[in-house]
């Protein structure tokens, strides 16, 4: 009784969290307004890069890792800022939290849609960064930016949601999320280093490899934003 | 009768200006109450208070036999509201933004289907809201506002953009249901509602017009 039960909540908060992330993509495919400028903006950042750093074939895998890092948490910031800040505007947020769905699964749900935008704006970048910089994309390297995504995903969504409460939500999202974002950045950038160097990314001890390192602030990340979701979301 | 809503000090402040209260208020489950007032006068905070989108700076607030503050999420299932921002969304079809919110009520496609039908927007269901009229847009939040079969409404100024054809649908909406809702057609009001509140300055402000005030 008690088990099935349990399942039942499951299955709804699954249901939500899909509906909301649905939502949130199917808006964006039609409305074309996040898309399109974030590509832009990849091309772009790539352009002056390779101008900015006089990139040639050495120096361009070299800053590579970089400069991956500094297009995804600067189109981060523009993805998860975006999320929570239009629906509020609109009244569309006030509206969600009042049903009983709870504010956890449709803080997950934004999050979820927020993460998959992120990633339509990595498949342009990864290839995007071979053709321009020369950067050596291996299964490893997607792999890595895959697990940096999900970190940044949950606690970028959770800056976002407690920004979008304020009246200056554009300056506060970055100033709330890049410091934490740091150690992250960190380490995400010794494992981009490290699997565009080639080497293994279980060649180190299980402790040290920075891929476990970022599993690890992911699983933190997780957490620490699906117990905050509510007393961000729910005033 | 039980009270579908019971408030007692009910009071709000943003800084050190007192918005609503201390306001106290008392109505029958299936009474209608119109809040009347001019701009600023709190009817939108009162509004927001009694439909749990925010939490009270002080006093007691009941809903349905349920505390406001700590029963949100049980409470939420059974009550409908439709704010001052309407919170549709322009890029999906009226029948997706109820299907949406079916889904969040734990409901199904034949309920946001019941909902369409019954704002009257059937024929325009798989039309995206951003090709429909502000009254629409209004119709489609009604919608969604009863789409659970809510046993009390919380609607502001639900009237904005509708056309007569649209303002006779409220009195459909409202049958059976407690309502409060705020406004400023007193006509609308006198027509719809059976009880008024007038507000001015967050306070009860007298008899608006010949229906009996909620004492407070």
């Amino acid at each position: 009784m008690v088990a099935a039960r349990r399942e039942d909540i499951a299955v709804r908060f699954l249901n939500v969290v899909y509906a909301v992330a649905r939502k949130d993509l199917r808006a964006e495919l039609r409305g074309r307004e996040l898309l399109p400028a974030l590509a832009q903006f990849v091309v772009l950042a790539l352009v002056i890069a390779n101008f900015a750093f006089d990139l040639d074939l050495v120096s361009g895998p070299r800053l590579s890792p970089g400069i991956l890092w500094l297009v995804l948490v600067f189109a981060g910031l523009v993805v998860f800022g975006r999320a929570f800040a239009a629906e509020k505007e609109s009244g569309s947020l006030e509206a969600m939290l009042l049903t009983p769905a709870g504010p956890a699964a449709i803080f997950a749900g934004k999050a979820l849609a927020a993460a998959a935008l992120l990633v339509a704006c990595e498949a342009l970048l990864l290839p995007a960064m071979a053709v321009f910089l020369g950067s050596p994309i291996s299964a490893a390297v997607v792999v890595t930016v895959l697990v940096a995504t999900a970190g940044m995903a949950s606690l970028g969504s959770l800056f976002a949601a407690l920004a979008a409460q304020t009246r200056a939500r554009e300056l506060l999202l970055p100033v709330l999320a890049l410091p934490i974002w740091v150690p992250f950045v960190i380490v995400g950038g010794k494992a981009v280093q490290v699997a565009m160097s080639g080497q293994s990314l279980t060649a180190l001890p299980l402790s040290s490899q920075p891929l476990v390192v970022m599993a690890d602030f992911d699983i933190l990340f997780l957490v620490v934003a699906s117990l905050a979701a509510r007393f961000v979301l729910d005033d | 009768m039980t009270a579908a809503i019971r408030a007692e000090g009910l009071l709000q402040r943003f800084g050190a200006v007192v918005a609503v209260g201390p306001l106290d208020l008392e109505l029958r489950a299936g009474e209608r109450l119109a809040v009347l007032g001019g701009n600023g006068a709190g009817k939108t905070t009162l509004l927001r208070l009694l439909a749990t989108a925010a939490r009270p700076a002080r006093g007691r607030l009941e809903l349905l036999g349920l505390d406001a503050g700590r029963q949100r999420e049980r409470l939420r299932a059974r009550l409908g509201y439709v704010g001052h921002q309407l919170g549709v969304y322009p890029a999906l079809t009226a029948m997706e933004n109820l299907e949406f919110f079916a889904t969040l009520h734990g409901l199904g496609r034949a309920d946001a289907a019941a909902a369409v039908e019954l704002v009257g927007l059937a024929s325009l269901a798989g039309r995206r809201v951003e090709q429909l009229s502000r009254g629409q847009h209004q119709r489609l939040a009604l919608g969604r506002a009863v789409l659970h079969r809510p046993e009390l409404l919380v609607l502001d100024e639900p009237d904005a953009s509708l056309d007569s054809e649209g303002r006779s649908l409220l009195g459909q909406l409202f049958d059976g249901r407690t309502v409060v809702m705020a406004t400023h057609d007193s006509a609308l009001a006198r027509q719809v509602c059976d009880r008024a509140l007038l507000l001015r300055a967050g306070r009860a402000a007298g008899d608006p017009w010949s229906l009996r005030v909620v004492k407070t």
